[in-house]
């Protein structure tokens, strides 16, 4: 199946899904910005990496579910479970990440920074791509041999964000540990810009109206790794997205990343829906 | 690899819980927390937009209710915004606090929203003040 019917496809069985419910503020499936989850809520999301390699290689599904609360307003955590479909190369579960990110500064400022902290306990059949690190393209041997392979990693970002006007432009820089092997540290980045669509907010609701819509590009891969650049074996995309936000608590988005290096695959598909839930009490 | 997958639920179980404290009384404002001087002079585009007011009501119920109350007037996790010590405040101090956040109380930043609605809830929250009887 072509990317674009594969693409077309998700869109219209995801959006057919939630239309009953009537999207993401944020389009980025990778960088992160310096909104932090409110303080309170818990924002649940289900979204998925679909892979179109080269050479002939399977087709892949990685499904992830996050639960994002915020804790206090300088302070969001994560924990995300993710899986991995190939077709007949199998499927499997591939681990779990706890990620935390931290806002040191009270108000918002030209440049905003945040510090991302992550542990992951992961195996080599990991696809979900939240991140690039390293170089080399992914591995495509049986899902069942590569989920015997585990790996406990830690990886830190340093996110960079700042508002201007309508705009958006967020840098994320990565730094990735695997504590299971020596392999030194490897490196990766992402940059993204988005804009809200829409200016003034019409006085009634509405659901397929510019203001509910956030438009943005992120461009990521990764970097090498401290024994080596890799320049060439290195995977990078660049991936426009578009965010929906479909009621006051939902969001669905989806963004197309076109692979720009012969490492790189083809083309990653990813689309993912967002509820955000406010569990604390009021009075 | 179960039991730290056990125990980072458990921590997350833990921190959901720990936020669902309750409190008593509506949240104090900060009154530290005040908007740099020179914000405080930038004029609102829509004051002569009455139009307007009617999408800044719809944002103020989308993103700012569950804080600040439907009424507007505070929850356990959002002060008051009609009295007077809010409604003293220049418009460009309003939009400054609702674009920026305040991270140390919890009040979230919407810069992200595009300018025109970041004065649309500046005028929502001056209509609070005539809803009070105070002088907008």
């Amino acid at each position: 199946m072509s990317v674009c019917r594969y693409a077309l496809l998700v869109l219209v069985v995801t959006g057919i899904g939630v239309a009953s419910a009537s999207a993401q503020e944020r389009a980025y499936f990778v960088t992160y910005d310096h909104y932090l989850e409110e303080r309170g809520n818990l924002e649940i999301a289900v979204a998925s990496t679909t892979g179109f390699p080269k050479n002939n290689e399977s087709t892949y599904t990685a499904p992830w579910l996050e639960l994002e609360m915020g804790v206090t307003g300088w302070w969001t955590t994560e924990l995300y479970l993710e899986g991995v479909t190939a077709g007949e190369d199998g499927n499997a579960f591939t681990g779990w990440r706890l990620e935390n990110r931290f806002r040191p500064l009270r108000n918002e400022h030209r440049f905003n920074l945040v510090l991302y902290v992550e542990y992951e306990n992961v195996n080599e059949a990991s696809r979900i791509q939240k991140e690039i690190v390293g170089a080399g393209s992914l591995p495509f041997e049986p899902i069942d041999e590569l989920k015997q392979t585990h790996a406990h990693e830690l990886e830190g970002k340093l996110i960079v964000s700042s508002a201007i006007g309508a705009w958006n432009m967020s840098e994320n820089f990565i730094v990735e540990k695997n504590l299971s092997e020596s392999e030194g540290f490897e490196f990766g980045y992402s940059v993204g810009v988005s804009r809200h669509l829409g200016a003034l907010a019409r006085a009634t609701s509405c659901h397929v109206c510019a203001e509910n819509f956030v438009i943005a590009v992120e461009l990521y891969g990764g970097l090498g790794s401290t024994e080596g650049f890799e320049g060439g074996e290195q995977r990078h995309y660049l991936a426009p997205a578009i965010g929906w936000r479909t009621s006051t608590r939902t969001t669905l988005k989806a963004s197309v990343g076109f692979g720009l290096t012969e490492a790189s695959d083809r083309a990653l598909l990813r689309v993912g829906f967002d509820y955000e839930l406010p569990i604390r009490r009021r009075r | 690899m179960r039991a730290a997958l056990l125990a980072s639920a458990l921590v997350l179980l833990a921190v959901v819980v720990s936020s669902a404290e309750q409190a008593s009384k509506i949240r104090e404002r900060d009154a530290n927390w005040v908007a740099p001087a020179r914000q405080n002079s930038r004029a609102n585009p829509l004051a002569n937009r009455p139009d307007a007011v009617a999408g800044g009501r719809k944002l103020f119920h989308q993103r700012c209710t569950n804080c600040h109350g439907e009424d507007g007037r505070g929850t356990t996790y959002g002060p008051d915004l009609t009295t007077a010590a809010v409604q003293a405040q220049s418009d460009g101090a309003l939009f400054w606090k609702i674009s920026s956040g305040d991270t140390r109380t919890g009040m979230p930043g919407f810069s992200f929203l595009p300018e025109l609605q970041r004065w649309q809830l500046v005028l929502h929250v001056r209509s609070h003040a005539t809803r009070a009887g105070l002088q907008p």
